[in-house]
């Protein structure tokens, strides 16, 4: 009997579910309020996705340029990846010259350099340098 | 009409409580859109960065090096994708010196890169820093999807700097049915241009894998889906809030590197199994590689269907194929991919 006393009626279990629905409905709002990526998550999550950081990916603006812009944008891009591409180039001299000081090390042309057995590695060029022992992969 | 009550009242609930967690995931901080494994940068070039993975002492390590080569249409940290859920992260603890490619997200003027670029140019380079840090002139790569036919293509041409080659889901023959080149050419999609190529938006780039399953990857099929996982707890939630996170965040692509694979790789072309591929002006010999391959096929694989990628025993007559239960990504990052890491640590240690 005690225990059928505690139990709540359905229109409690009702008016506390509605009490439940206030709070999440304040909690929503607080952080809609206070968290400013609160709004973009919430848009993922509207578009099915939990994808965290940044807006769901969606098709870019397209800039009405004109065919004189266009063009000159397009000259301007071929310089820019015409400059990535000399830039690997440098790199590759730069990787050549750290393997040239490296083997040069190695086999005590550097007169502070302390003697280490030769380890012959490959120049970029495929000459290989001298050296006791010969590495193969 | 008491029980129609009660069963109003019971869904109210179930939906309240759902909207409670997805506050929750929302709200709450977590790993997403980085590697997982504290990592150095030790090269730079262009959009490019080669990231090596640390110890637990922030030290890097000296074993085998292994350069992990993720495919360049999406970000890399799908490989090294939570603390307690990272491919390159338990390679590392098995003892290699583990180096990262992340090839960053094009710019506009990048539309011009094509295959030579990737492959002589910023795979290539990648090898020769890796080599040069470690003073190891081979080393072990391991190429996933399209970072796994790149990876392909550049053993081919530097056989003598690989130690040992890892392809994970590569596609080989594109003849095969299935697979994005595959569905695109069956529904008569135009290719990119060569000559006057665009990068190709990131939303476009998704809306190709969509295609691939097209009730799921609906907005109503997304929407549903994500619905109905809010039943799931909160920690759960949090793993697949980090997979979303690498799905959906996809890059934009070069434009002449797309029209480059399609040409050469895609289906009627399918220039690998003829063996008259070529990266700029040099052909492609597979023949050349003569050190151990190991290939893995993901047997429920929408985007790369493993009949397609097992077909690497043609080309490579001594390759070990394995085909592991699961998808595309699942096989690499998801909750059953222990098995697959543990394979490739083997694979990599072995005599």
């Amino acid at each position: 009997m005690a225990e059928r006393d505690t139990e709540p009626t359905l229109v409690e279990r009702w008016l506390q579910d509605q009490q439940q629905w206030q709070r999440t409905l304040f909690t929503y709002l607080d952080s809609m309020m206070k968290n400013d990526e609160f709004l973009m998550h919430m848009g993922n999550a509207m578009r099915g996705s939990l994808l965290a950081g940044k807006p769901y990916p969606s098709t870019p603006p397209q800039a009405a340029a004109s065919p004189d812009d266009a063009a000159t944008a397009d000259r301007l891009d071929k310089v820019l990846f015409a400059l990535h591409q000399l830039q690997g180039q440098m790199q590759d001299v730069l990787m050549t010259l750290d393997e040239i000081r490296a083997g040069a090390k190695t086999i005590g042309l550097k007169p502070d350099s302390a003697r280490k057995p030769a380890r012959a590695t490959r120049t970029a060029s495929g000459a290989r340098k001298t050296g006791k022992r010969r590495t193969r992969p | 009409m008491e029980r129609e009550l009660e069963a109003m009242l019971a869904r109210s609930e179930q939906t309240r409580a759902r909207l409670d967690r997805l506050h929750d995931v929302l709200t709450s901080g977590g790993h997403y859109g980085t590697g997982a494994t504290p990592a150095t940068v030790v090269y730079q070039e262009n959009k490019l960065r080669l990231l090596r993975l640390l110890d637990e002492s922030g030290q890097p390590r000296t074993g085998p090096a292994v350069l992990f080569v993720p495919a360049p249409v999406s970000r890399y940290f799908i490989l090294d994708l939570l603390p307690d859920r990272s491919f390159a992260g338990h390679v590392a603890k098995a003892g290699f010196d583990v180096f990262i490619i992340d090839f960053g997200a094009p710019g506009e003027e990048d539309r011009f890169a094509d295959l030579e670029y990737y492959v002589e140019g910023l795979l290539r380079r990648s090898v020769r820093k890796v080599s040069a840090i470690t003073s190891q002139p081979a080393i072990n790569i391991v190429g996933y999807c399209l970072g796994g036919t790149l990876s392909l293509l550049y053993t081919a041409l530097h056989p003598s700097t690989v130690s040992r080659l890892v392809l994970l889901t590569t596609m080989i023959d594109a003849d095969v049915k299935g697979g994005i080149a595959w569905v695109a050419h069956q529904m008569g999609l135009g290719g990119e241009s060569y000559d006057n190529p665009r990068l190709v938006p990131a939303v476009e780039i998704k809306g190709w894998f969509e295609m691939l399953a097209p009730g799921s990857n609906s907005l109503i099929g997304r929407v549903n889906d994500l619905w109905e996982r809010l039943d799931e707890p909160v920690d759960r939630l949090r793993d697949v809030r980090t997979m979303a996170t690498w799905v959906d965040d996809v890059v934009p692509a070069p434009g002449r590197l797309l029209a480059e694979l399609y040409q050469q790789f895609g289906p009627g072309r399918n220039r690998l199994m003829a063996r008259t591929a070529t990266v700029g002006a040099r052909p492609i010999d597979c023949a050349a590689m003569t050190m151990p391959v190991l290939s893995v096929s993901a047997a429920k694989d929408l985007i790369a269907p493993a009949d397609g990628v097992d077909a690497i025993r043609s080309l490579v007559p001594h390759a070990e194929v394995m085909r592991l239960p699961g998808g595309h990504v699942g096989i690499v990052a998801g909750r059953t991919a222990l098995a697959l890491w543990q394979r490739t640590v083997e694979f990599l240690t072995a005599p």
